[in-house]
């Protein structure tokens, strides 16, 4: 039974749940919408290097689509942060206008060689990713700010305290919350300088996974989840794999939004060397060991999967880890 | 020698006749070109081509009357209905009105010369879709 079942089930009259359920299900909208806008911009970007035949109808719903989705990612920051709304608001307006612009503008003839279709679409590339001539942020400078507004505004001490609050009332687990949003490290070149406490993690979903893993308990958690950090198990959908260059000593950065909404085809796991992967991850899945860790993949799985392997994969190691340490 | 197949390309965006006829006379095809309904349905009552490939939103004349034109004047010509992705509707129609087959915006020029190809081999005419200088199919 799933965390919003639950809920459900004990009721909806108090404020506290029925916050908590809002909030769960425009988080959930907010990264699918953030999922549907990267997936147009793909889309426009195979379309213009891939020499397709696309006419200005095709760039116009586009732009048409980004300008909706952007909207109502808006709207569910809005929702989870409102004292960010007008800002937001106010930004989202701006990429209104500079949609309706560049529908509205007049190729020029500067460029013959290139087709109005293909030089419009260009344009609309640059409104998506910035260039560096412009002075106007990106609709993508615009997700990240957003998104930013939306972490820092669930992660602030009331809401943590709250949802917990909420949590231990009602004996509920963050682990069924089924959203994790994981960031180990910030920067996949460069190992971290220190170990990050368990409160540096911007992920409440990943705060109260290691919290579970400790007895519920916070401080005690922190330097138990941060000496398996190393070790730490993620599973990453095909476009959330961030995974560079094997070297010696060198840490992995995992990256991965499992909202459960979008399905995915295909998933990546990586474990430390001395994980017991076989013996924890469903069947289906090939693995990979080398010196330094080991890999495991499988196809045509879904994000729900993702959610529940790493949820298991995250108890086990933590159980193995603790045991070992004491 | 086996004569060229002829193929009239009516669209009246003007990046699809640009884009396509290269593609299309790289497959060895006589493409003629147009951006008017009117004037390509004139040019079809003057001649009959082997295949038609036409948009299906167009402002004078939309490409089901061009396809039932076409039906009347030379029932032997084979119809490729180009739409855009949100008239398969319109497409599904003109399935049922006998059009050869259908090709969704935005597409490869790849894609198109593989219906054509099709299209040749149904008439007694088959061609080889790969251009002589695409070097992925001379693999």
């Amino acid at each position: 039974m799933s965390l919003l079942d639950k809920l459900k089930k004990i009721g909806h009259r108090e404020t506290g749940i029925r916050d908590f359920c809002i909030q769960t299900i425009r988080f959930k909208k907010f990264l699918e919408n953030a999922r549907a806008l990267l997936d147009l911009f793909a889309d426009g970007r195979e379309k213009v290097l891939g020499e397709y035949i696309f006419d200005r109808h095709y760039v116009v719903t586009l732009i048409d689509s980004v300008v909706d989705r952007l909207g109502r990612m808006v709207y569910d920051a809005s929702v989870l942060v409102p004292e960010s709304g007008e800002e937001l608001y106010a930004a989202y307006d701006r990429h209104k206008l500079a949609a309706r612009n560049l529908i509205g503008s007049t190729p020029s003839a500067a460029d013959d060689a290139v087709d109005p279709e293909y030089r419009l679409l260009s344009d609309v590339l640059k409104w998506f990713q910035g260039t560096e001539n412009t002075g106007n942020i990106s609709v993508m400078e615009f997700m990240r700010q957003t998104f930013f507004h939306v972490i820092q505004g669930l992660e602030s001490n009331d809401a943590m305290t709250r949802n917990q609050a909420l949590f231990d009332k009602n004996g509920l687990h963050a682990s069924d919350m089924g959203i994790y949003v994981i960031d180990l490290w910030k920067d996949a070149l460069s190992p971290p300088s220190e170990n990050r406490s368990i409160r540096d993690f911007n992920s409440i979903p990943l705060r109260h996974l290691f919290m579970d893993s400790g007895n519920g308990d916070l401080e005690k958690a922190g330097p138990k989840a941060n000496q398996h950090t190393a070790a730490w198990v993620a599973a990453v959908s095909e476009y959330q794999l961030s995974l560079t260059t094997l070297k010696p000593n060198f840490r992995f950065r995992l990256e991965t939004l499992a909202s459960g909404y979008e399905p995915s085809d295909f998933i990546f796991i990586f474990a430390g060397p001395n994980a017991p992967l076989d013996k924890i991850i469903p069947d289906g899945f090939h693995v990979e060991r080398t010196n330094y860790g080991q890999f495991a993949w499988s196809l045509s799985i879904t994000a729900k999967t993702i959610e529940d392997t790493l949820m298991i994969i995250g108890r086990n190691l933590f159980d193995e880890s603790v045991r070992r340490m004491q | 020698m086996a004569r060229s197949l002829e193929v009239l390309l009516l669209d009246d965006e003007p990046i699809v006749g640009r884009r396509l006829k290269p593609a299309l006379d790289k497959i060895g095809c006589q493409v003629e070109v147009f951006e008017n309904p009117k004037e390509a349905v004139a040019r079809i009552d003057q001649k009959e081509f082997d295949i038609v490939v036409t948009d299906i939103r167009m402002e004078e004349m939309d490409g089901i009357a061009v396809l039932e034109h076409v039906q009347k004047k030379w029932p032997r010509t084979k119809v490729i209905l180009i739409t855009g992705y949100a008239k398969m509707d319109l497409a599904r129609e003109a399935m049922g009105k006998g059009v050869f087959d259908f090709i969704a915006k935005p597409f490869r020029p790849d894609d198109l010369r593989r219906i054509i190809a099709s299209a040749a081999e149904a008439l007694g005419m088959p061609i080889d879709a790969a251009s002589p200088n695409d070097e992925t199919v001379a693999e």
